[in-house]
């Protein structure tokens, strides 16, 4: 049966090994020259105390491919459950074959067992080498993005992506079961993950831990640390307070008043100067000019909330998810054993 | 030894559609059993029960003593080879062979090399290449040299053509013979199991319609062809299976376990053919048994 399961695998696992090599060598060669170039500019910019043009010019360098490689390991657990799990079961009731190997003398159960395991473990073992990867080519510029919880970032890095793999492994071999052939199990497959791959960044995943809420007052002493002022439509917000660096923040509100009123850039026109005061959205004055501003804005009694997971987190919400995924991935696995037991074939 | 199948009151459903109903059978070993009835009659649901890829809905059955596909061990002494032959189309001739020596203990590595040399079937070649008739060999090829006491066939030759529907049954023969393996295997035609069954059962709309030793059943049934007269005129003991009249002439197909006495009638015995179309003729007509039916078979 192991050989079977071999032999039925073999092009797929040869495919995926010429993509695994070509993208670890691609990894490896430009990864050693990021490492190299940020440890240099880190040097160079170290002497003067100001590294962030340096580093963001290294990340804009490397911006496309940060996209392509995230987008890779985030495609993976995808291309695995349409690939290798819809046909597993799929093509097998689609061309009868099933009723070829269910007749031998090994019984269906041990036959199903086989293929999960084998080609499910290939499956997490393939997104957890990608994982791995890119958890240390990308390792530089995530320090100076300072954004692990991206939703990209977050479901690409460390443990998370063997787990989707798992679980897209599952539903493709689930979906072929239920659906008897492969090419529309395929179509589902995709389905339900892209759904899946949005879902949970946007609604699942921040409400994984229950969230902290801050409400700071606008004074010099708190703007001081905000890098920048936004706003839409009149309105603004201090970005970068009172949370620790690399905090994830799920909301906020702009700056209101006492009463909980949100208040306006042309209400004060002393503190914005400037030509396009009050009205220009998207204000980045420099970093000695913001504290200026909460200095001003400090005698209105002004206020401004946020909610957030802090960034110590971010291990506790990997293994949640994780453990939420390989759960759904034993159910669905525990689903095609019941089925498969029932006879109906 | 036990029954090659024992079936009691077996029935299946597949929602409101019943594909086979009140199927009661007892065929002892060591026979090879024909299973024929027309398309949709049920044939392939049967077989499917008996070697354990459906579950049935109502009843009981045991295959060599055993509930189908219970375990490895049962698994290993029943052979099936499904409706149109499936093989692994990516897998070589050499692949099915390591497949079959894999995943069954019993497995004979020379009987199946022997096979594929005689049948001129090339190793390496993929079988998704071969052509029906060699795919359904390779298919039996597999299914015998795992050297089951019972083999399965569904359909196996309703794809072939005719010369190749002889070399098929005719290799199966001679497997059977050497291994002393007992077979049932299904067509809709009974010329394909003429020559091969001493065992024969007639499934008509999802139901049993004759069951017997193929010389039994011959030696039961005869025509008798007499001047026009009512079913109550023959002798007595013969269960009358169709009456046919004309305006001068009955003709009745009569199954009773003695001879025909002498009478003012011809009695004859049918051949295989005949005796089988006559019950799936009975069981198409609505009226059932016993009645006149204008165009049945007046041969």
């Amino acid at each position: 049966m192991i050989w079977l399961t071999f032999r039925q695998f073999r092009t797929q696992a040869l495919t995926a090994l010429v993509i695994l090599a070509a993208a670890a060598i691609a990894f490896l060669i430009t990864g050693l020259h990021l490492r190299h170039t940020f440890t240099a500019d880190l040097a160079s910019c170290g002497a003067q105390n100001d590294c962030s043009d340096v580093l963001n010019q290294l990340r804009y360098t490397y911006d496309s491919a940060f996209n392509l490689t995230q987008l890779l390991v985030t495609a993976a657990p995808a291309l695995i459950g349409i690939f290798w799990g819809a046909p597993l079961i799929g093509r097998e009731l689609e061309s009868g074959t099933h009723q070829l190997a269910w007749n031998q003398s090994v019984t269906r159960t041990r036959w199903l067992a086989v293929k999960l395991v084998g080609v499910g473990a290939a499956s997490i073992a393939t997104a957890g080498l990608l994982s791995y990867l890119l958890t240390w080519w990308a390792g530089p510029l995530d320090q100076i993005n300072g954004d692990r919880f991206g939703a990209m970032t977050f479901s690409t890095r460390d443990i998370v992506p063997l787990a989707y793999a798992a679980f897209a492994f599952a539903l493709g071999t689930t979906a072929g079961l239920l659906l008897r052939r492969t090419v529309p199990a395929m179509a589902v497959t995709l389905a339900v993950f892209i759904g899946i791959q949005i879902l949970v960044p946007t609604t699942i995943r921040p409400n994984l831990l229950p969230s902290t809420s801050v409400t700071f007052p606008i004074n010099q002493a708190t703007t001081s640390q905000a890098n920048g002022i936004y706003g839409t439509a009149g309105n603004f917000r201090f970005q970068g307070l009172g949370v620790s660096q690399g905090a994830w923040v799920l909301s906020g509100t702009p700056v209101e008043n006492s009463s909980g009123q949100v208040v306006y850039m042309n209400s004060y026109p002393g503190c914005f100067p400037g030509p396009g005061a009050g009205g220009a959205p998207n204000k980045k004055p420099g970093f000695d000019r913001i504290s200026q501003i909460g200095a001003c804005l400090a005698q209105d009694n002004l206020h401004q909330s946020i909610t957030y997971q802090p960034a110590s987190r971010y291990w506790q919400l990997q293994w949640i998810e994780t453990g939420i995924f390989a759960a759904l991935a034993a159910a669905l696995s525990g689903f095609c054993f019941w089925m498969i037991r029932r006879r109906q074939n | 030894m036990s029954a090659i199948l024992h079936a009691q009151a077996l029935g299946k459903r597949y929602g409101r559609r019943q594909a086979l109903a009140e199927c009661t059978l007892q065929i002892p070993p060591g026979h090879v059993v024909g299973l024929v009835g027309p398309n949709g009659a049920g044939k392939t649901t049967l077989l499917k029960i008996a070697c354990g890829m459906l579950a049935p809905t109502a009843g009981e059955i045991e295959v060599l003593g055993e509930q189908p596909a219970a375990d490895p061990a049962q698994l290993a002494r029943v052979g099936y080879v499904a409706q149109d032959t499936p093989t692994y189309p990516g897998l070589s001739v050499a692949d099915h062979l390591k497949l079959g020596a894999k995943m069954n203990p019993r497995w004979d590595a020379k009987l199946a090399q022997a096979r594929i040399e005689q049948l001129d079937l090339y190793p390496k070649q993929k079988a998704g290449k071969l052509s029906g008739g060699q795919r359904a060999q390779l298919a039996l090829t597999v299914a015998v040299a795992k050297r089951p006491e019972l083999l399965i066939l569904d359909e196996p030759v309703a794809s072939l053509d005719p010369l190749a529907r002889r070399s098929f049954l005719r290799h199966l023969m001679e497997s059977v013979a050497e291994n002393n393996t007992s077979v049932i295997l299904s067509s809709h035609l009974v010329s394909d199991l003429e020559r091969v069954c001493d065992y024969l059962i007639v499934l008509v709309s999802s139901r049993v319609q004759l069951a017997g030793e193929t010389e039994d059943l011959l030696a039961q049934h005869h025509r008798i062809v007499c001047t026009r007269r009512k079913e109550t005129d023959l002798p007595s003991g013969l269960e009358v299976i169709r009456a046919e009249q004309t305006d001068r002439q009955s003709t009745f197909i009569v199954r009773g376990e003695s001879e025909i006495p002498a009478g003012d009638w011809s009695a004859e015995h049918l051949d295989l053919e005949d005796l089988v179309l006559t019950y799936m003729e009975r069981a198409a007509d609505p009226g059932h048994r016993g009645t006149t039916h204008p165009t049945g078979d007046a041969r």
